[in-house]
């Protein structure tokens, strides 16, 4: 992936939470490593993000949710995904998430996750990498 | 004299202030002590509100709580008030304060999981349950529906036979930052402004205490506006509501005390303490000499002060503690009439009643034990305090002047460029703190490695949903379904005729209309915000 | 089943691939465009261009979700900048089409310019084919929203939707900004009535009509945002795809667009191609530092290259 093939992102707000200053901080990090970001804008749900998906053809999906219903989206979306056949695209996800529940959200099948204070080189890293895998 | 500076770090704040080594008399010299400071309870009040501050009137302290079932939170309230808490505030979860019920497909996993689920006046009922709400004033973190959740705040209070005139109650009510940070929006800028007022004209002519606008201007700071542009936002924001009033034709000093102030701090309590005194000094200024207000109590600031989760670690939680000790000094050497601070499980998730406890028993060491409420405005007439409140006053009134001929605060957030400001600067403290310029000990500095902390946290109930909809289902059986919808109806003309919405929404709420009905009424007259994404 | 094929049965997902790959200049995908071509000329193609803040997005979002509810399949192909300095880019249109997103019906890309002039990206034209193909009757193109130099987009529509708010006033600047030349239909956004009305008269003495075609350039008040307008807007939209039906003029005109908006990407390609040469080439070099050192003057210089390269090919070609 270089200048004429940039990593492209889709930048999920799933639920009803509104705090979006974190996806749009994580959004222009991503954007000034190179990468082209989709917003979805606030309050969308699984399914609106996955059609997005869909249609804008991203390599990286990325959530951010605060309202600590991570897990139960979580597994909204890796099913919605699988139905849709997009189980290839990884799935980040940021936002106020207790580490014990990091590996059952890798459990579920979310490829990476960036909990609030990640440095924002570790997220592009992580967003890099996870694009990277899915070739 | 030779002493050398150990390293190039800057000194200084983000909104534009170099602090030197040390003040001096000097820096008292442009400051008029007698026009710029003056005396606690002196006009501009620089130094405070009251003579006798916090000897006169003691400091609330607001424990932010709710979640789950009403039943649920109404144990949590009793559990903090059997340990000295003294005012409520109250969490409502997200489907609440967007107008969604708990039995709305939208409401999934969202049900009673950040707040208290409200979806009728029986929840509220069952929240304040053996609570004597003429006893005790209550803040509302609710905005775009601030006149539902304020009318089943007054159902609740006269079914215990509390008067109106005994009501102290905050409602948030402040909706245009919701289109800046929080997003919990559900109708445009312009019928929510209306909405807005509707509750300030129907407080001032039925609840003298309550408080029905709480320019929450602390959300703006803590994702990422600085000190200045906090006041700046914040007062042009306040300035909105209130010529919106006006234009409705009432007195600025009917007007102006009903408006109050949550700032959110960050550690440096100098900073913070300052940044009191310059907004109180901003205001009376404004009011008196822009509005024309006579009356004292318009001219007066009241602040309440707290942190945010975004000054939180997850790791080494418990350092949490300190920070917020530290937000409440800043909040209290300002001068507040209140305190509320965050949980140092907060970074996490809502707090366990453990935690909450930690929290109220920060404001009562500081308060009581340590005496730090004990003498007026301490800081007042310190070189450095001084000069740090006239340079955030200057920077503040700069802001101002910046939006006013752009167009006003308004047009401003119609047209996304507050949010870009905020997006841009809470970009930068992020590029600061990964870069350690900006440190976060434990978290970006002396990391220790592998190292885990275990908390408690607390825990959700997955099964809510299920008994909250059972509940929903119970109480739209049990009312008077003929009169709900008649009511519904009277709500619905109310909206479209642009009377006050206050008493059709008390009779609907009186009736047991839920909270997702109502919402949809009147989204059909106001119409739905649109997001204008923009960073 | 290849991809266009999985395209022509209607996947929006093979859909999207083929747009990516087209984007990344894949000669595979190209193979697979061209079987798409032929299904492609139902499409009316409308290009919505005006400066930022326009109200662009939400225009087009209201526009989609009125022709989505009458039953028709609409595509939108949204564009904007790369940042010069990362190469990134944030996409946000789509957000102020949230309405017509969830009525789940339309299908809706959003791109970067990927720093190419005139306000679209070189893929869009292939997008616009690719969405069409997925049997999409509305396809709107909204360009970057830069200004004056967002002209390109009249190349890729059939029809060309130029969109100003009132406080877009000074009339030299609209003038000059060429937009009003490009627009088929011309739409006053926002603003109360009154001073949307201004605008709309100052507008409208501005509004050239174009003397090769009898259309005549219609000039509309629209509030985007509440709906007030659309109605009638869609009325003129309509209108015009009448009159491009009639003998064959729009069959006609995209043929010549597509020439145009061809040569101009082969301008470009041929350009990068060559450039990358020219510090190989001792005659070239040695004219570029006689530039540099004032010996030569850069009209001379640029004329002197150009006829080295000409010759490179003229001999190429015996």
């Amino acid at each position: 992936m270089g200048r004429n093939n940039p990593i492209r992102v889709l930048m999920g707000k799933p639920g009803l939470d509104g705090h979006d200053v974190g996806a749009k901080v994580v959004s222009m990090a991503l954007r000034d490593a190179g990468m082209e970001v989709i917003y979805s804008g606030l309050h969308s749900t699984v399914d609106e993000i996955v059609q997005m998906a869909v249609q804008e053809g991203v390599d990286v999906i990325g959530l951010s949710i605060l309202s600590n219903a991570h897990l139960p989206i979580a597994k909204k979306i890796i099913s919605k995904l699988k139905e849709k056949g997009l189980s290839d695209v990884p799935v980040v996800m940021g936002g106020v998430i207790p580490k014990g529940d990091i590996s059952l959200l890798k459990e579920y099948g979310i490829a990476e996750v960036c909990p609030f204070s990640t440095p924002l080189n570790k997220v592009v890293e992580a967003v890099s990498k996870v694009a990277q895998s899915k070739g | 004299m030779s002493e050398q500076k150990k390293n190039s770090k800057q000194y200084g704040f983000d909104w534009g202030m170099q602090v030197k080594p040390v003040y001096t008399p000097d820096d008292l010299k442009e400051i008029s002590l007698e026009k710029d400071v003056g005396n606690p309870g002196d006009y501009p009040f620089t130094r405070g509100n009251f003579p006798l501050m916090y000897r006169s009137r003691a400091p609330l302290n607001r424990v932010y709580s709710g979640f789950l079932s009403g039943e649920d939170t109404n144990a949590r309230l009793r559990y903090l008030f059997d340990r000295g808490m003294k005012t409520m505030s109250i969490a409502l979860d997200l489907p609440t304060q967007l107008g969604l019920d708990s039995d709305d497909p939208r409401a999934e996993d969202e049900v009673g999981r950040i707040g208290v689920a409200i979806d009728t006046l029986q929840d509220m009922e069952d929240a304040f349950k053996g609570i004597d709400l003429g006893k005790v004033s209550t803040n509302i973190t609710i905005n775009a529906l601030a006149p539902i959740l304020l009318s089943m705040y007054v159902a609740t209070a006269e079914k215990q036979g509390v008067a109106r005139d005994q009501i102290a109650i905050v409602t948030q009510n402040d909706i245009l930052k919701e289109f800046v940070v929080r997003g919990a929006w559900i109708f445009p800028p312009r019928p929510s402004l209306r909405y807005t007022v509707d509750v300030i004209e129907y407080c001032a002519r039925e609840i003298p205490k309550a408080s029905p606008v709480s320019v929450a201007t602390g959300h703006l700071r803590s994702s990422g506006a600085n000190a200045a542009q906090e006041i700046a936002w914040g007062f042009e924001i306040a300035f909105a509501y209130l010529q919106a009033a006006l234009d409705r034709g009432m007195d600025v000093d009917q007007v102006a005390s009903f408006i109050t102030f949550t700032f959110h701090n960050k550690l440096n309590f100098f900073e913070e303490a300052a940044k009191y005194r310059a907004a109180r000094k901003i205001w009376a200024r404004i009011l008196k000499e822009r509005f024309g207000a006579k009356d004292p109590r318009s001219l007066m600031l009241k602040s309440f002060g707290g942190g945010g989760m975004e000054e939180l670690t997850m790791q080494e939680p418990l350092n949490n503690i300190i920070r917020e000790t530290l937000v409440a000094l800043g909040a209290i050497l300002g001068g507040v009439q209140g305190v509320g601070l965050c949980c140092y499980d907060e970074a996490y998730t809502i707090p366990t009643p453990e935690a909450q406890l930690i929290s109220l028993r920060t404001f009562q060491i500081l308060m009581e034990e340590a005496g730090m409420g004990d003498v007026a405005d301490p800081l007042g007439g310190s070189y450095y305090i001084e000069q740090l409140t006239v340079e955030l006053e200057k920077a503040a009134l700069k802001l101002m002047d910046e939006i006013e001929k752009a167009g006003g605060i308004v047009k401003a957030i119609e047209e996304g460029a507050i949010q870009r400001l905020q997006a841009r600067g809470a970009y930068e403290r992020q590029k600061q703190i990964d870069s350690v310029e900006k440190i976060w000990v434990g978290a970006n500095k002396y990391v220790s490695e592998g190292e885990e902390w275990d908390v408690k946290l607390h825990e959700y109930d997955p099964t809510i949903q299920v008994r909250k909809v059972e509940k929903l289902n119970k109480v739209k059986k049990e009312r008077d379904n003929a009169k709900v919808e008649k009511c519904l109806n009277d709500l619905k003309q109310a909206a479209e005729s642009g009377v006050n919405i206050m008493p059709s929404t008390l009779e609907a709420v009186k009736a047991y209309a839920t909270i997702g009905e109502m919402t949809k009424i009147l989204k059909s007259v106001f119409g739905e915000f649109k997001q204008p994404a923009v960073f | 089943m290849d991809l266009a094929e999985q395209v022509l049965m209607g996947d929006e997902k093979s859909a999207a691939r083929l747009i990516s790959l087209i984007e990344r200049g894949n000669k595979g995908a190209y193979r697979e465009l061209i079987k798409l071509l032929p299904y492609t000329h139902k499409t009316h193609v409308i290009g919505v261009t005006g400066p930022a803040g326009a109200g662009k997005s939400t225009l087009i979002g209201k526009l989609a979700l009125s022709l989505c509810e009458e039953g028709a399949g609409v595509g939108v192909v949204a564009i904007d900048p790369t940042s010069i300095r990362s190469h990134g880019a944030l996409l946000a249109d789509r957000v102020r089409m949230k309405e017509v997103e969830m009525a789940g019906k339309a299908f809706i890309r959003s791109m970067a310019d990927r720093d190419h002039p005139g306000g679209v990206c070189p893929a869009a034209a292939g997008a616009v084919s690719v969405i069409s193909a997925l049997g999409k009757q509305h396809i709107f193109i909204e360009s970057v929203g830069a200004g004056q130099s967002d002209k390109a987009i009249f190349y890729l529509a059939d029809t060309v939707i130029t969109v100003f708010t009132p406080e877009f006033g000074d009339e030299i600047q609209l003038l000059k900004a060429g937009l009003l030349e490009i627009g088929d239909i011309v739409i006053v956004n926002k603003g109360d009535k009154a001073s949307a009305e201004d605008a709309l008269l100052a507008i409208s003495e501005h509004v050239v009509q174009k003397g090769e075609t009898t259309w005549k350039t219609p000039v509309l008040l629209v509030q985007a945002h509440t709906g007030q307008g659309i109605e009638e807007l869609l009325a003129v939209i309509k209108a015009r795809e009448e009159f491009l039906q009639k003998d064959g003029q729009g069959a006609k005109s995209r043929r010549d667009k597509t020439i145009i908006f061809m040569m101009a990407l082969l301008k470009e390609e041929v350009w990068s191609r060559l450039a990358g040469h020219f510090p190989q080439d001792a005659g070239i070099s040695r004219i570029i530092e006689e530039v540099s050192s004032d010996k030569l003057d850069l009209y001379s210089a640029v004329d002197l290259i150009a006829q080295n390269i000409e010759m490179k090919v003229l001999s190429g070609h015996q």
